[in-house]
């Protein structure tokens, strides 16, 4: 517990002075992953600059956040790629989530059409004063 | 530029957008069946805002791999948002071995799809743009007769929705679907980069020898293209394989001298195996044809591997005495 949150201090630490000296992260040296090539020949390349590390802290912090059980976080890490990860580092509150309940929408369908109803927009349901 | 190819407007069969959006039939080119169903698409009733799973375990059932929502829960469901995000869908895909090829926001695509036998996981707006409620269904089947779409939805086993609503709820969620494919089949209008970055994914995601016959299947399909021989290359280079890489790497410089990408590759399984001036050269070219800051650096940090000067190095190099494209 310590040990991660000297880890972790010394990562922010790193980090912010890196942004602060407006250094740029040094390049991996190799070869440019196949991944990476695609988004660089889409032109995607400097959002997928954005540190491969930095971008998966932040998601994998996010997913704890959102209720993600920490043994199954890493497994999901895994499955992304860095540009994936880049893409999503912040956006985990935002992003569209597909998982409505259908009862959710029969409700709110029924609400908005009651709403009309009362102010007399529509005349539907002819039992209703 | 790769983009350039994608399908044209042409194609949308009436997705354009809120304009009133026409009736199935209208666009439906001669050559497509009137009606399509595929009936033996698996049905999971969804349990609440678990749409994410049961949607995901149908189509990956129908692609040969036997798993229930419940196992994908822990893969993709994030309580925090009661739902699942695109993402997470296309990683819990790779986990199972598959590729999530993301399809061109055009019916035409979603129909080419069924007609190769396979359902598509889209997703659905079923509310507004300023109130969305996101949902995932599995697109089963059309009726221009009728002009219904059909899908394995929710608690609905085979849901008929009149076609518009259908494309505006689609389009409305920003067009997104995917196809699950078996490492090797590749959808017939599918585009080239698409698909390797589909193939990169599972290869990222630990499933090599899957994405290798990816690979395999993109060359076949594409053998003029530079970069099936670049991803091609990469795959060979993480297998250790310095000889196939070089040979695959050259390819893709051939095809394309100006690739900045293929030659600094090129030029790291050449100084790996010890023949610096043919390094040299590649990276020389790379510079001088380099876009883009982060290649750039990725150039750069190339070079820093090599030693200061010149040196005569035919007796070092391990990949013998060979043409490397100019």
């Amino acid at each position: 517990m310590h040990i991660n949150r000297f880890r972790r201090s010394c990562v922010m630490l790193v980090s912010a002075s890196l942004v602060s000296l407006g250094l740029q992260a040094p390049a991996v040296a190799g070869i440019v992953g196949t991944a990476e090539a695609v988004a660089a020949a889409r032109e995607q390349g400097d959002r997928a600059a954005v540190a491969a590390a930095m971008a998966r802290d932040d998601v994998r912090a996010q997913l704890l956040a959102l209720g993600v059980d920490p043994a199954a976080a890493d497994g999901r890490l895994a499955a992304l790629t860095a540009p994936e990860l880049a893409t999503l580092a912040g956006q985990l509150e935002q992003a569209p989530a597909g998982g409505d309940s259908a009862l959710a929408i029969v409700g709110l369908v029924f609400l908005v059409l009651l709403l009309l109803e009362y102010t007399g927009t529509i005349d539907i349901f002819k039992k209703v004063p | 530029m790769i983009r350039a190819a994608l399908p044209t407007a042409a194609l949308l069969l009436g997705l354009a957008g809120c304009a009133a959006s026409p009736p199935l039939a209208r666009g439906l080119p001669a050559e497509r069946p009137r009606a399509l169903e595929l009936y033996a698409t698996p049905f999971f009733p969804q349990e609440d805002y678990q749409c994410g799973p049961a949607a995901l375990a149908t189509v990956l059932q129908v692609s040969g791999v036997a798993v229930e929502p419940a196992e994908l829960v822990p893969q993709v469901y994030l309580p925090g948002r009661r739902g699942s995000l695109q993402a997470e869908l296309i990683g819990a895909t790779r986990r199972h071995g598959r590729l999530a090829y993301r399809l061109p926001g055009t019916g035409q695509a979603l129909l080419a799809e069924l007609e190769a036998g396979r359902p598509v996981l889209l997703l659905q707006n079923l509310g507004s743009r300023a109130l969305p409620t996101f949902h995932y269904a599995v697109l089963i089947g059309y009726d221009a007769n009728r002009n219904i779409a059909l899908l394995r939805s929710g608690r609905s086993e085979r849901l008929a929705v009149r076609w518009q609503s259908f494309a505006r709820s689609w389009d409305r969620a920003g067009r997104w679907a995917i196809a699950v494919l078996e490492p090797g089949v590749i959808p017939a209008e599918a585009q080239v980069a698409d698909y390797l970055e589909a193939a990169a994914g599972l290869e990222a995601a630990g499933h090599e020898r899957a994405a290798g016959i990816a690979y395999d299947a993109a060359l076949a399909r594409w053998p003029q293209q530079p970069l099936a021989w670049l991803a091609r290359g990469n795959a060979a280079y993480l297998a250790g394989e310095l000889a196939a890489a070089a040979d695959a790497y050259a390819r893709a410089v051939a095809l394309a001298p100006g690739d900045a990408v293929a030659r600094n590759n090129l030029a790291q399984v050449l100084i790996d195996a010890g023949c610096t001036d043919a390094a040299r050269r590649q990276l020389s070219r790379a510079e001088a044809r380099v876009a883009g800051p982060e290649i750039a650096a990725r150039i750069a940090a190339t070079r820093a591997q090599l030693p200061a000067e010149t040196s005569t190095n035919a007796l070092s190099c391990r990949l013998g005495e060979r043409d490397w494209p100019d």
